[in-house]
């Protein structure tokens, strides 16, 4: 099974013709990727590597209705509007692989897609793979690296950090065990999908036996999984790392400010969120590296 | 960024929401002319850190006289670690009621939220400071970020406030203007603690704290404040400026260096993985001497000052070169950076490296020849060694190598030198 995307996913990509969107082009189609088309304003009429490019995602979904997803590599200026034009679309489950978006931008579209249905992953999203099926965004890098480190299994990965997504799927491995699906949801205060919208779908699904979560300071997102696990709607093993718990400790500190303080109150604090997640029954590590041997344990 | 109270004032005033009479002052000055029109002033140090007033940065003032003496007692002080380098003298308002109100982002409803409260002031200060003060059960309104504020929003507002017909006619219009401000100048925050009743009945405001989103270069290219540091409320050091004015020069790949109090220096890859490692380095009692992260394919040019410039900090007692299994950085190009800046400052302290990603092993070997011409106590390690398992590695040598000379250590000493005599 796995989540999201699997071997039935087609791809356009919005920003191909950029920097970001080239590089991720051969990671995906070497990874056996159907990536049916690109949309560039301005660039129509194009390829890229073979892929036709479109000035519109409808003229693309026009040419190829069998697209299913879309994959955002635009600049952050252009990014809300290349989001709510896939969702315009009719596109049900977008990747933003664009940083920088301004949080009111992000607000808007990440409302826009909830109002329609649509499943946006990210913004700040490295990207998806479901191991052996399909592969989103640039996450895992080289194809000739990424055997190593993503092998089909039955853990679910999510990550806050898409740097760490790597280390966190390769701590898994060294367990012995492969992933399912692994997730960078991106560590911006608003984002598409969050750790509990993502369980919902990995509950479901049979291949997934585990979970392993890298969360980080700031926000509520996981104290929402405490809530979900605590009310019963999540029942398979969870084992997750809270990174941050140094900016508690630093003289200067990192610094909530008072709106920030007012909303969560003590929430937002690495050492709140292990503790909630600790007394529902998520295995917290108290390093990265012990968590492919915890999640292993509770198999 | 964080805005000095009175860049938030320019703002609200840009927006239309009335803030009292005030002077910036920067030099001590040796006379002040109260306006005739005040009556009082009030003398605030402008400081990124909050809680000022506890801190006795605020003073009342009843003349010029008393205005040029509380600019002499703050100036150039320090508050809560920061240097005071410029106060805000400000007319003195008398005042009814005092508000709390303030738009932020809710991770909860993933929108922006309105917070208002009748008991504005330094005790809600406190109470949300503790996070366990009555503030954090105001209800807090959220707002359809596509909609925007929204009158009902107000009327909600307005209800759990029990504000007159007459005072909800003279705060309408400054949540509109206060939200305008927040969306079109993409604030993460902006909140005005007090806003306060005048005796008149008229609403202003008396202080204002605004955050803006980092991520808003795009849409403010016209924007000018001065340099800080991101999360830490302070102005840049030397060796911040240095790593700073070296990421601008070349876009390719970022570096950044935040100077902290501790003596390990931090050399990490990825802005998680940084994270994740400065935890590990705490967890086993290392006190690092900065945060720093580099990524995106910095080149060799940039690595290499970047290290030169952690390495500078004097009072180091080891080295921690570290990162996640990268996916794109070639590890060779970083490292020969940071290997060039070895040869050249030779640390006598233990260096420990793990590094992982393309081109690993080349990376690796430039570091361990390195250390073998220059006798550099250095162990590298690949992504077979956990990222997060090499901080106790480190700790271990670094700690060995603090240890004081013990006595057993002398007489073994003394002996060597003895038969070396004979």
């Amino acid at each position: 099974m796995a989540i999201l995307i699997d071997e039935s996913t087609v791809v356009v990509m919005q920003g191909i013709t950029g920097k970001e969107g080239q590089r991720a082009v051969p990671l995906m189609k070497g990874y056996g990727v159907r990536i049916a088309a690109g949309v560039t304003p301005g660039k129509g009429g194009q390829d890229v590597d073979g892929i036709p490019v479109y000035d519109t995602v409808k003229e693309a979904m026009q040419h190829h209705p069998e697209i299913n997803t879309s994959s955002i590599y635009v600049p952050p200026f252009a990014a809300k509007d290349a989001v709510m034009e896939a969702v315009a679309n009719g596109i049900k489950l977008i990747h933003c692989l664009t940083e920088g978006i301004t949080v009111h931008e992000t607000a808007k579209m990440v409302r826009y897609a909830q109002l329609h249905g649509v499943r946006l992953i990210g913004p700040s999203s490295i990207g998806v793979i479901s191991p052996g099926k399909s592969r989103l965004g640039v996450l895992g890098g080289f194809n000739e690296a990424i055997e190593k480190i993503y092998q089909a299994g039955s853990i679910g990965i999510i990550s806050k950090s898409g740097g760490m997504t790597n280390e966190t799927a390769w701590i898994v491995r060294q367990a012995g065990l492969g992933q399912s699906t692994v997730v960078g949801i991106g560590g911006d205060r608003i984002i598409g999908s969050t750790f509990t919208d993502l369980l919902e779908l990995f509950e479901k699904d049979s291949q997934t036996k585990g979970m392993v979560l890298f969360g980080e300071l700031g926000g509520t997102y996981e104290d929402q999984v405490a809530d979900m696990v605590k009310e019963g709607r999540f029942t398979k093993p969870i084992a997750a790392f809270i990174a941050g718990r140094f900016a508690e400790q630093m003289p200067q500190g990192i610094q909530f400010g008072h709106a920030g303080a007012l909303i969560e109150g003590t929430r937002g604090l690495p050492s709140h969120k292990i503790q909630i997640l600790k007394k529902a029954g998520v295995l917290v590590a108290e390093r990265h590296d012990q968590l492919g041997e915890l999640i292993k344990g509770a198999l | 960024m964080r805005l000095y109270e009175f860049e938030g004032m320019e703002l609200l005033r840009k927006y239309n929401i009335p803030t009292p009479a005030s002077f910036l002052i920067t030099d001590i000055p040796s006379t002040f002319q109260l306006p005739s029109s005040w009556n009082g002033a009030v003398v605030k140090a402008q400081l990124l850190s909050g809680k000022r007033g506890k801190a006795g940065a605020i003073k009342l003032c009843e003349t010029g006289e008393d205005v040029c003496q509380a600019a002499r007692l703050l100036l150039h002080t320090r508050v809560n670690h920061e240097e005071v380098k410029s106060v805000l003298a400000a007319e003195k308002i008398d005042l009814n009621q005092q508000y709390y109100v303030s738009f932020t982002f809710d991770t909860a409803t993933r929108s922006p939220v309105l917070a208002i409260s009748a008991q504005g002031g330094i005790a809600i200060e406190d109470d949300v400071l503790s996070g366990t003060g009555a503030l954090v059960r105001i209800p807090l309104i959220p707002i359809d970020p596509l909609l925007g504020l929204q009158e009902w929003n107000i009327r909600e507002a307005a209800a759990v406030l029990h504000l007159s017909k007459e005072q909800a006619a003279k705060i309408v219009p400054i949540l509109f203007s206060l939200y305008h401000c927040f969306e079109k100048e993409d604030a993460v925050q902006v909140e005005i603690n007090p806003l306060v009743e005048n005796k008149a009945g008229d609403f202003i405001a008396l202080d204002a704290k605004i955050e803006l989103c980092d991520d808003g270069g795009y849409n403010h290219k016209d924007r000018a404040y001065t340099p800080r540091v991101a999360g830490f409320a302070r102005p840049p050091t030397e060796r911040e400026q240095l790593v700073k004015e070296v990421n601008a020069k070349d876009y390719r790949g970022t570096v950044k260096y935040v100077e902290l109090d501790g003596d390990i220096g931090f050399l990490a890859a990825g802005g998680g993985g940084s994270i994740t490692c400065m935890d590990a380095l705490m967890n086993c009692g290392g006190r690092p001497s900065n945060y720093t992260d580099f990524s995106g394919s910095p080149p060799t040019e940039k690595v290499y000052h970047l290290t030169k410039a952690l390495l500078s900090k004097p009072g180091l007692r080891g080295l921690w070169i570290v990162g996640v299994i990268a996916s794109f950085t070639r590890v060779d190009e970083t490292l020969q950076g940071v290997a060039q800046a070895l040869e050249e400052v030779r640390p006598a302290y233990p260096i420990v490296v793990r590094r992982s990603g393309p081109n690993e092993e080349e990376g690796l070997q430039i570091l361990r020849r390195s250390a073998a011409k220059c006798g550099l106590d250095l162990v590298a390690y690949g992504a077979e060694m956990p990222m997060t398992k090499t901080a106790k590695i480190l700790m271990d040598k670094v700690n060995l190598f603090r240890a004081p000379i013990t006595e057993d250590h002398m007489d073994h000493i003394n002996e060597q030198e003895q038969r070396s005599v004979c």
